[in-house]
């Protein structure tokens, strides 16, 4: 019972902290409260047993995407430039690919079976196992795909021979 | 909580009835030993401080802070009372609720990590599965506060201070992670505690034969040296450059919160530097095993950075970045391919 209210209270914060990343006009404000829904997300999943995620979901999510994301908006002027707009002249089109992504998301969740309740816990070297045996196509694959897309990086940013 | 499990069952059976059904149950645990541990740390924070002072004054010919109580001991005391009784002010261009929560927020993710490190087979909050993940999440973390109180104070040094911070600390988090996995490979288990009793047994891990563990704790030592942004790595708050760094808005304990932070850090990676290379609560070859031993090892390392602090200059921006992208992310996977290589061929660890 307690779990579950803790459990919702969270989820809560998970929402209204995307909400008000969504709706603030100060780009800086919306960046810090993408980061409150994204630790908010790492606090669920340590609330369901998922304690490798939890941590994973900090280290790369909370510590790594949002920094750099705070490394853009790092040299905006207090007072002026960070005030963004929040144009609302596409709701329409808006509304219908939120409702179309929460489609997919329903569709996805109730086709799965959860059995095994809530108190099982995955230990961290079972997941890292799992990885190296069964899917090692797709975390190769993932990897490949990491290194393209930091070599392309470093195409693009590096500075033209003359 | 997931995989908190007390693990404090011999300190429990050896206490009064009472005491031993609080420490037996999860939450009690985590109250009492959480309390003592942080109140140690604390503790050792405030008082390295006068210690650091006299230490620095013995290098340079002076005699330091002396006058407040028996060869000045009660400094620590006097600096606190005098901060908490000085006006915190807001800078009227301030944003202020950010700025507000900056000192408290970066104080709440230091002691955070604390909760998985052991000092002792029993001194441990929880022994989790993901305990040096937790460590290294928090430590991730510790980059937030320090923009947030750099970007709300709206004064030109902060700002460039935290853009250094910031730069500085996404750099020397990729040679800090590499270096902590060392010993996770050796060990195969990211529970601190499980790191420390495979040293008990195997031996430390900085004194393998080949050499990983001697070259990812003298990696792990300096790029926590950076996170934890002490000279010779505190390009964030070159006072000569950048006045004070982010903190040059704050007054007050608002401010003080600031460098208590940097010292309980820096005592917490020389805690977490011994407990993965050296051993832990282990001696040499594993004998007299305890507490001594953690607190001796992690105050020595403390006392290392001291004296590195005193003796060496501080970096330019440009020299720091070179030294981690040059030669500590090299040098920190050949270390994980060492470990990898000598755990494959010496049958596994794991």
């Amino acid at each position: 019972m307690i779990a579950m209210i803790a459990l919702s209270l969270i989820a809560l914060c998970v929402v209204s902290a995307g909400l008000f990343a969504v709706r603030s006009t100060n780009l800086v404000h919306s960046v810090l409260w993408l980061a409150v829904s994204l630790a908010g997300t790492s606090a669920l999943y340590l609330m369901v047993g998922a304690s490798f995620l939890s941590a994973i979901q900090i280290i790369l999510y909370t510590g790594g995407v949002i920094t750099l994301m705070l490394f853009g908006v790092m040299l905006t002027d207090r007072n002026e430039t960070t005030k963004i707009g929040n144009p609302s002249e596409r709701k329409r089109l808006g509304a219908v690919s939120a409702l179309a992504v929460f489609a997919l998301i329903a569709s996805a969740v109730s086709s799965m079976s959860f059995t095994g309740g809530g108190s099982t816990i995955v230990h961290t070297k079972a997941i890292g196992q799992a990885l190296l045996t069964e899917h090692l196509l797709a975390f190769e694959a993932l990897s490949i795909l990491l290194l393209a897309a930091m070599l392309a990086a470093i195409v693009v940013a590096r500075r033209r021979d003359p | 909580m997931s995989a908190a499990a007390a693990s404090g069952s011999s300190l429990a059976a050896s206490l009064p009835a009472p005491l031993s059904d609080i420490l037996a149950h999860p939450v009690g645990h985590g109250v009492i030993i959480g309390g003592i541990v942080m109140t140690f740390f604390m503790m050792v924070s405030a008082w390295s401080i006068w210690f650091e002072r006299r230490f620095a004054g013995r290098m340079q010919s002076r005699v330091g802070p002396n006058m407040v109580g028996p060869a000045g001991l009660f400094q620590p005391l006097a600096d606190a009372i005098k901060m908490m009784r000085k006006e915190m002010l807001t800078p009227s261009g301030a944003d202020k609720v950010l700025f507000w929560m900056a000192p408290p927020l970066t104080l709440f993710f230091t002691l955070a990590t604390l909760a998985t490190i052991p000092l002792s087979e029993d001194l441990l909050i929880a022994d989790l599965d993901i305990g040096l993940l937790w460590v290294l999440a928090f430590s991730g973390l510790m980059l937030f506060p320090t923009w947030i109180a750099g970007w709300s104070s709206n004064n030109k040094y902060a700002l460039f201070a935290a853009m250094r911070a910031v730069a500085q600390g996404i750099s020397y988090e990729v040679p800090l992670l590499l270096s902590a996995i060392v010993p996770v490979v050796a060990v195969g288990s990211f529970s601190i505690a499980d790191i420390v009793r495979f040293q008990g047994e195997h031996g430390w891990l900085l004194f393998w034969p080949v050499g990983p563990g001697a070259l990812g704790f003298v990696i792990f030592f300096v790029a926590s040296l950076a996170e934890a942004n002490r000279i010779p790595f505190d390009i964030p708050e070159a006072e000569s450059e950048l006045v004070a760094g982010v903190t040059v808005e704050y007054s007050a304990m608002m401010w003080g919160l600031f460098p208590m932070t940097e010292y309980v850090h820096t005592l917490i990676a020389s805690a977490l530097a011994s407990a993965l290379f050296l051993g832990g609560w282990y001696g040499p070859f594993g004998w007299a095993p305890g507490l001594h031993w953690m607190l001796g090892k992690t105050l020595f390392l403390f006392f290392v950075i001291f004296w590195a602090r005193w003796s060496l200059v501080r970096f330019r921006a440009d020299q720091l970045m070179r030294l981690c992208w040059l030669w500590l992310v090299p040098l920190s996977l050949l270390a994980v391919c060492g470990a990898a290589l000598w755990v494959a061929f010496s049958g596994g660890a794991a």
